[in-house]
């Protein structure tokens, strides 16, 4: 099963990963003003937050990591010359 | 940065199959991305001069070749098996599964004469080349699994069926496939 953790030093308490959580992954903790994590068990493990977290305070352990080969810094080189 | 390039010399005779192509996995994976931008670049386009009218043409395309897959395909009644065995065909680069929240029993859900089903797609080629060529996810070129998804399963179920987009992320994204029982 997929973890969460939200480190809370870092977590801003915008809660834009509440927001755009297509499955109420999280809410916000009022009390706190930190996002907290309360349905873990399911997390589909698209990373949106990940992605729209300003302080990247997020981290999924456990998921299947999809493959990133655009990343590739020496095709980027070659292509930037080419296109 | 240097690009070093090593010229292959030989003699080659059109009527023989080479029995070395040239070029290592380097060489592949960077025509490969050039293809992505090439098709990023393209949808791109075909969005910018026929607007909405680009999902279709996507759409189609993605629907034929759905409909080719899924003649190699066992025919079947059965939308989890139908499911099971479209993903063995679009394999490791269109990586998906069944999906359901932890609360759900099944993974199908009945509804009148439809069945419902959520499908992860984690590993897609068409996520790494909108991200590679900076396009957002959404867009034109992801009708075309949209469409292979319903092409393949027309093709082996028989039935109709419509893919729905309900979120994109950067590592995976939910859709959900409906089937209308009672024909075409």
């Amino acid at each position: 099963m997929v973890e969460i953790e939200v480190d809370e030093d870092a977590c801003v308490g915008c809660g834009s990963c509440v927001e755009d959580c297509p499955n109420d992954v999280y809410e916000l903790d009022e009390e706190k003003g930190k996002t907290k994590v309360v349905k873990e068990e399911d997390c589909m493990a698209c990373l949106s937050c990940h992605e729209i977290c300003p302080s990247q305070a997020m981290e999924h352990r456990e998921i299947h990591v999809a493959k990133r080969l655009y990343i590739d810094r020496k095709v980027s080189n070659v292509l930037d010359k080419m296109i | 940065m240097e690009i070093e390039r090593e010229e292959i010399k030989g003699t080659f005779k059109p009527e023989l199959i080479p029995k070395e192509t040239g070029g290592d996995i380097d060489d592949y994976e960077e025509a490969l991305h050039v293809l992505m931008k090439f098709v990023g670049s393209m949808s791109s386009a075909l969005e910018q001069v026929s607007g909405r009218g680009a999902s279709a043409v996507v759409y189609q395309a993605g629907r034929r070749m759905g409909h080719e897959a899924g003649k190699l395909m066992e025919k079947t009644d059965d939308l989890e098996k139908a499911m099971d065995e479209l993903s063995e065909i679009l394999g490791i680069e269109f990586y998906f599964e069944m999906w359901k929240p932890a609360d759900q029993d099944g993974y199908t859900i009945e509804k009148g004469d439809e069945t419902i089903v959520k499908l992860l797609f984690m590993d897609c080629v068409v996520r790494q080349t909108l991200r590679r060529t900076g396009l957002p996810q959404k867009g034109p070129l992801c009708y075309l699994l949209y469409g292979y998804m319903v092409g393949a399963v027309e093709e082996v179920m028989g039935i109709k069926g419509k893919l729905d987009i309900d979120h994109v992320g950067p590592n995976a994204c939910l859709k959900t496939l409906t089937i209308k029982w009672g024909g075409k």
